[in-house]
């Protein structure tokens, strides 16, 4: 049965939405030990990752300042990440283009020491030479995904989608490939499953983190603060379906809070995700994941 | 420079090996390394509750939230105003024979300044162009050329036509549209190569400042669209109908795809389709098809293939029906449909001989449909 954990951080965010930065680790330190069964933070690092990793922690700085993932997030993942041995070199932080990066409130780190910071579009890294094709994708491939790193976790931003329905871990990985856009259809089905199916994304996901501190349930991918509520959770999963799945549960219960249609109701399910299990990329029934849930 | 050495050097530099730039342009523009997009409202879109927008432009009438960008990968939402972001932003800039496009009975032998930017509304597996076309604005080198500019360099370098080509002017609409006045107004002619998924309101406006237009005809089976161009058939026949009931001259290409479009039913369908709905008198060329982009998996169009779907065509009554990408084949030239006598002589982008007198058949006197002068 797949696990999924949703660690709560109550306090996380101050009223005026700034991270307390210690509750943030404290999350991700019992987030790790409860996915991996192991009873310290270290040796939790160590059954998921090498300290010879090269691990990339692919965020979302899509949707501006107010929606992207907070440097604070993904640096303290990355702070912890280093106490398991792993160099700070070795650990980048990225997405598509500086300036997106930039927008969000990164100071970007290419070359100097430290935690590397840069985009797709930063000199000498940019995409595959050539397009790469797998079933109906057909894409150029971020050398930073293809190349760069060894192993991945997909820190997302959880949000309501208007047309993938929700936006997850899975839809995270459109920021590693040159032509999003033309994966929309269909409400991106089967779009966001293959393009996961891939080598260079499937052999290198270690884990998927939603950042659901705040989770904007209607109306997304852009921030409407009407319709964005403060949850102050991480969910943790090694299966990128059902961490998927239980993302949309979480959505579909603020939804229902708010009197708001389901996502069924609108016609925008994310069927992507039974894509995903029919191609056995996960698991995507709800009956069949184990949600395991702690406040902290 | 003579014609001949003109054309010799003209289909040399003009290949789009790159989505930079021929070296012929590079002499004409300088780069800049940094990303360079316009943020020009957009025409035809309507704006929604909550900062978000519906894009008329095009068939898949994209509804997008804020920062997002359309299928196109060009227009993007920026805080509820739809925005164009390749307004005289041009990835390419080249000097080409107007055979190239190919336009067969539009200005023969004339050169036709043309321009790209970047981003496309389809996704054709086989795309000749996708080092431009399936890219967005900023993975690309743009130069600033703005409308004014395009018309003085196409006046520059003697060029009597602007085409929009080798991505989808569709995509770049606005961009298109202003540099099509302007050049109006200084005596040069336009013309249009695109794959026509566009909406009707906007079509019949670009007819308005246009003089002619190709039309890539994919296939004739949604099938095709669906699979292989990420698109619909019918609006793209609806372009069809509508550009041949206007003034605008419109020819027909079909890139044939060995297995995928090529069948005789198919063709003949087509072909009929023409003549009922459109005019014998719109020309209609079979083009060879090479494997690139996504489709690498399959040969090269047999000479065969393309000699068959050009006599369908013939026996359906197209009259002036074409074999294309295949130099030196006899297909590519114009015959008289009644006397049958050789009206345009043609070898790759060369013109050898016309024998058109004032749009006529030098031999026979039939009027010639085309606009050639």
């Amino acid at each position: 049965m797949s696990k999924v954990i949703i660690i709560k951080g109550k306090g996380v965010l101050s009223d005026s939405r700034k991270i307390n930065t210690n509750k943030l680790r404290r999350m991700y330190q019992r987030g790790f030990c409860r996915l991996t069964g192991e009873n310290s933070p270290q040796k939790a690092l160590r059954a998921l990752f090498a300290n010879n990793e090269k691990v990339g922690i692919k965020i979302n700085t899509i949707a501006g300042k107010k929606l992207s993932t907070p440097p604070p997030v993904s640096l303290e993942l990355a702070q912890f990440l280093h106490t398991g041995d792993i160099p700070k070199k070795n650990l980048v932080v990225w997405d598509r283009t500086n300036r997106e990066l930039k927008t969000a409130g990164y100071n970007l780190n290419k070359h100097r020491k430290g935690i590397q910071i840069f985009g797709t579009d930063t000199q000498d890294v940019g995409y595959s030479e050539r397009p790469i094709s797998h079933l109906q994708i057909g894409s150029l491939f971020s050398n930073i995904q293809k190349n760069i790193i060894s192993s991945s976790i997909s820190l997302a931003i959880l949000k309501d989608h208007g047309i993938a329905g929700v936006t997850a871990g899975m839809k995270n990985y459109f920021g590693s490939i040159h032509n999003p856009n033309k994966y929309h259809d269909n409400h991106c089905d089967p779009f966001v499953a293959e393009l996961f199916d891939t080598s260079f994304i499937q052999r290198k996901h270690r884990l998927t983190i939603l950042d659901a501190l705040v989770v904007q349930y209607h109306l997304g991918p852009s921030f409407h603060s009407s319709w964005a509520e403060k949850l102050e959770s991480l969910v943790f999963g090694l299966d990128p379906v059902a961490t998927d799945r239980v993302g949309w549960n979480i959505i579909a219960k603020l939804r229902s809070q708010k009197n708001l249609p389901s996502l069924e109701e609108e016609g925008r399910v994310p069927s992507y995700l039974f894509t995903a299990q029919k191609m056995g990329l996960g698991e995507g029934d709800l009956n069949k994941i184990e949600i395991q849930e702690e406040e902290i | 420079m003579d014609r001949r050495q003109f054309i010799k050097s003209a289909s040399t530099t003009s290949l789009l090996a790159s989505p930079g730039m021929c070296a012929l342009c590079k002499n004409l523009y300088s780069f800049t390394d940094k990303v360079n997009i316009s943020h020009r409202e957009a025409r035809y879109y309507k704006q929604l509750p909550h900062k978000e927008i519906e894009c008329k432009l095009c068939p898949r009438l994209c509804k997008l939230g804020d920062k997002e960008r359309g299928y196109c990968g060009v227009r993007e939402n920026e805080g509820g105003t739809y925005n164009t972001l390749v307004y005289g932003k041009a990835c390419a800039a080249h000097v080409d024979p107007i055979e190239k496009k190919p336009l067969f009975h539009f200005l023969p032998s004339s050169r036709a300044l043309s321009i790209a930017t970047a981003g496309c509304n389809v996704h054709c597996k086989f795309c000749q162009n996708w080092e431009i076309s399936q890219k967005r604005p900023e993975q690309v080198h743009n130069i600033d050329l703005p409308p004014s500019s395009v018309v003085r360099s196409a006046q520059k370098y003697d060029c009597p036509v602007i085409a929009y080509t080798y991505s989808e002017p569709v995509v770049f609409y606005e961009y298109m549209y202003d540099t099509s006045k302007t050049a109006r107004t200084e005596g040069i002619k336009n013309a249009v190569i695109t794959g026509a998924y566009i909406n009707p309101e906007p079509l019949e406006d670009l007819l308005t400042v246009v003089d002619a237009i190709k039309i890539d005809l994919k296939a004739f089976t949604q099938k095709f669209y669906s699979e292989y161009v990420r698109g619909k058939l019918q609006p793209v026949l609806d372009a069809i109908k509508m550009v041949s009931q206007s003034d605008v001259w419109l020819e027909i290409v079909y890139l044939v795809i060995p297995t995928l479009n090529d069948s005789p039913e198919e063709i003949q369908s087509l072909c009929r389709w023409v003549r009922k709905e459109t005019s014998p008198d719109i020309p209609v060329h079979f083009s060879r098809f090479h494997p690139m982009y996504l489709l690498k998996n399959l040969p090269p169009t047999p000479i065969s293939t393309l000699e068959r779907c050009r006599q369908i065509a013939l026996d359906e009554g197209i009259h002036f029906s074409y074999v294309g990408n295949v130099p030196g084949h006899k297909g590519e030239s114009t015959y008289c449909p009644q006397c049958h006598n050789t009206l345009i002589k043609r070898r790759a982008y060369q013109i050898q001989k016309i024998n058109l007198h004032q749009g006529r058949c030098k031999f026979c006197d039939t009027p010639i449909p085309g606009i050639w002068s």
